[in-house]
């Protein structure tokens, strides 16, 4: 009995594809159809544009971004502008004109994402044919020279003729969970093994993964809706639009802070209204949001409110709520809220003094109405009034009645989410496949010798230098096989 | 128990520095002695899986080298052993500070620090005991030690949770994953030096450029599922806590870099042209971009500026 074990280096490898993604058929690019084909099928292509990708998105961590919703107003965006001017300088509206300030929604990443994604549905469809050959189909027969010059070889010689020597072998290779197919002819075996033949499909899940994470990304744009600042004052029902029919109702509004000063604690008690009728009642926190039919409630920020009544003449209640001081002035030490006087055509502005600052001219308790008639450049009257003293201007009876705490919620409902959340299972799914669970293939030839067979194996290992061991664990486990015991049964096979 | 950790993260600290001196004492004390006898060994055709395995190791590492270099081996056996304690010590500093604050201990830049050069050396531990590969401890270590004097150096203070962090599964699973990852990315950065550095027909003495190429890509394979894995339960958490999934915050928008790169690395090792040295270029290039996203925290304002 003899073996002979023989490695080679890995370029003489055979060429097997890490994911059968790489290296396409030769295609004669005689026609435009063709030419574009062999573009977005080449793997150099899709390289180039990951790497273009990375670009963008290098400027995108490096340069400041647009803040969401500041494009679509122009005076906004003017300001910001200039507000970042001090930090590029010259370069500010080079970068503007580039579109280096929203790189994201920029031309370019479009661009890029839709050759990116054309290139990746062409390489899935280009390879998934052959991967299925691979695994379902696999060429069982190699020639003569594959098994001399493969990276992986041995060869044993057992004194068993071959068709046991086959049922033994297969049996190994089984125990090394390694599926095994046959195909014996005149003198000789033919057998092919192999282990994890769907892990290669990997690259195909992860590939299109990352095409339905992208169609995730477009129906977060397109559809649902987004808003980031619903402001409900403690006590107030606010409606959440957007088609839903929903309202929400703040019940109280906690914020705790450790001893350092830090905060520990945000938290509303919300009530969900939906068409009038209560459907859900929640304390929702930071990490905590509220789900309700496809709509998502976030604890996003806090302030004060002023509740404030109206009344007309007659007594009428024309506005009896708080409106949240949810802006500052430009010199940051006044909070200002607003609310409206439908009826009348009125908007009254509430000032208040910010936190930690002072106003020689509003005191504690105090507060600045400004009342503005729509059509109107000035004011109708400025007036500052005391809590709870009620005061006549311009017709209306004004009574601040107190300050309350108002909660900001982002309330956000995403259609696109789901989408992303299948994308990004399968993605990291198909990663594993790939990594963890490479095709392992072997091919096996047993020939009758004058005293027996001779078992020749050989094996591919390109990326793959983990099956080295298991490789030599299968040859020597054959061969252990091979020599008769007396106490085991396999003496039986030890006839010839 | 704070104490203790940070007793725990000077242990380290020289215990890392020691092992690096041992490690650069092999390199040079091991020129003057070349591993001859070893080839004969790695040659041999009498293929036990455990002897190819060694004789490979051996033969790509320069480090262990035959009769007559007693002293360059018993310095990379000490190497090895002073890095597995440098490492025992960083888990115990890492496992004491959980234990004293009460959640993974990855809040602050001083945490992420500890917690990154123990990811490095971890790996390092890994992938010594895989491949045999000494030499590649010259690049990870020093990114260890640099890790932890940079978290020396902003302080040990443990602040408490703010309400965005109170949540203690995903806080601790995505940090840690991502941890895990860099120290993977690590060691594919010191494979991929190792390889820049070395002319086209390699450098006697030094690993050769098949085995580091190799190491790379394992490393990278390692790194990079799971820094997909980061990037998606970041993704989960900014769903629970910040409103959506993606919002291209500046620490969002490195990591989809970081990501993208790596992601071409891995076509790029399959593409003609691309496989070698521009791929080790990508590696290189690649860890810049971890560096970038760990640190980007300091840079740039957005979400993920918690406790700096």
């Amino acid at each position: 009995m003899s073996q002979d074990v023989r490695e080679r280096p890995t370029e003489s490898d055979t060429h097997q594809s890490l994911d059968g993604l790489d290296g396409g058929p030769a295609v004669a690019a005689s026609d435009v159809t063709e030419r574009i084909w062999r573009f977005f099928t080449s793997m150099r292509t899709g390289l180039w544009l990951i790497l273009a990708l990375g670009v963008l998105s290098l400027i995108g961590t490096l340069l400041e971004q647009t803040p969401a919703g500041l494009s679509a107003d122009p005076a906004a965006y003017a300001s910001w502008l200039a507000s970042i001017h001090s930090k590029y300088g010259g370069w500010t509206p080079v970068f503007d004109k580039l579109g280096f300030f929203a790189v994201f929604t920029s031309i370019w990443f479009k661009a890029i994402m839709v050759l990116l994604t054309t290139s990746v549905l062409a390489c899935s469809v280009n390879r998934a044919p052959r991967l299925w050959k691979l695994a379902f189909h696999p060429h069982t027969k190699m020639g003569e020279t594959f098994f001399t010059h493969a990276p992986l070889g041995a060869s044993v010689v057992v004194p068993a003729e071959p068709d046991e020597t086959m049922d033994y072998v297969a049996e190994v290779l089984k125990s090394h969970r390694f599926r095994t197919v046959t195909d014996p002819q005149d003198g000789e075996v033919n057998l092919y093994a192999d282990r994890f033949r769907w892990g290669p499909f990997g690259t195909v899940v992860a590939h299109l993964s990352f095409v339905i994470i992208l169609v995730g990304f477009f129906l977060s744009a397109t559809t649902g809706f987004k808003n980031t600042g619903l402001v409900v004052p403690v006590g107030s029902t606010v409606q959440i639009g957007n088609g839903t029919g929903m309202s929400v109702k703040a019940v109280s509004f906690n914020d705790a802070y450790y001893k350092d000063g830090s905060p520990s604690d945000y938290a509303s008690d919300l009530i969900l209204y939906k068409n009038g009728a209560q459907i859900q009642r929640q304390t929702i926190r930071v990490n905590h949001p509220m789900k309700a039919g496809g709509v998502w409630f976030y604890q996003s920020f806090f302030g004060e409110a002023a509740a404030v009544k109206v009344t007309d003449g007659a007594g009428k209640t024309l506005y009896d709520d708080a409106a949240a001081l949810q802006f500052q002035s430009k010199d940051g030490k006044h909070s200002i809220g607003k609310f409206d006087i439908k009826s009348k055509g009125l908007t009254v502005y509430v000032v208040d003094v910010a936190s930690g600052e002072t106003d020689p001219n509003l005191k504690a308790g105090q507060l600045q109405l400004e009342i503005d008639q729509a059509g109107k450049s000035e004011p109708v009257a400025t007036q500052v009034v005391d809590q709870g003293a009620p005061e006549k201007i311009a017709g209306l009876t004004y009574t601040f009645e107190r300050t309350r705490q108002y909660t900001g919620l982002i309330v956000a409902h995403d259609p696109g989410a789901p989408f992303v959340w299948v994308g990004s299972t399968l993605l990291v799914l198909g990663l594993f496949m790939v990594f963890f669970f490479p095709h392992r293939r072997m091919w096996v030839r047993i020939r009758k010798t004058s005293g027996g067979s001779e078992v020749l194996c050989a094996s591919t290992i390109k990326r793959d230098l983990a099956f080295k061991p298991q490789f030599h664990q299968i040859i020597s486990d054959i061969q252990l096989a091979a020599v008769p015991s007396d106490t085991t049964d396999g003496a039986g096979r030890n006839d010839a | 128990m704070l104490e203790l950790s940070q007793y725990s993260l000077i242990g380290g600290l020289i215990l890392v520095a020691l092992a690096l001196l041992c490690y650069i004492l092999v390199l040079t004390l091991g020129r003057s002695v070349r591993r001859a006898p070893v080839m004969a060994h790695a040659g041999g055709s009498s293929g036990g899986s455990a002897d190819s395995e060694a004789g490979r190791g051996a033969e790509g590492d320069g480090t262990s080298t035959g009769v007559g270099a007693a002293q360059p081996r018993t310095m990379a056996v000490y190497g090895t052993y002073l890095t597995r304690l440098a490492l025992v010590f960083l888990t115990a500093c890492l496992v004491l500070r959980t234990i004293a604050v009460g959640h993974g201990p990855f809040t602050n830049q001083y945490e992420f620090s500890v917690a990154f050069a123990w990811g490095t050396v971890a790996a390092y531990v890994y992938f010594e005991y895989r491949y045999h590969v000494r030499t590649i401890a010259l690049l990870v270590l020093p990114i260890a030690a640099g890790m932890l004097l940079y978290a020396l150096s902003v302080g040990a203070t443990a602040n408490p949770l703010v309400p965005a962090l109170q949540n203690n599964l995903l806080l601790t699973i995505h940090v840690a994953v991502a941890i895990v990852a860099y120290g993977a990315f690590s060691i594919s950065f010191a494979a991929a030096v190792l390889y820049l550095t070395q002319p086209e027909e390699g450098r006697p003495g030094w690993p050769k450029l098949e085995l580091l190429d190799e190491i790379g890509y394992r490393a990278v394979i390692i790194g990079f599922p799971l820094l997909t894995l980061t990037v998606v339960l970041g993704a989960v958490w900014a769903e629970i806590a910040w409103g959506s999934y993606w919002s291209w915050d500046p620490k969002e928008t490195a990591s989809l870099l970081t990501w993208l790169i790596y992601g071409a690395y891995l076509h790029a090792r399959v593409a003609r042209g691309w496989v070698g040295r521009r791929a080790a270029w990508l590696l290189v290039v690649g860890f810049a971009s971890v560096l970038l996203t760990f640190f980007g925290n300091l840079f740039f304002s957005g979400l993920h500026s918690y406790a700096k």
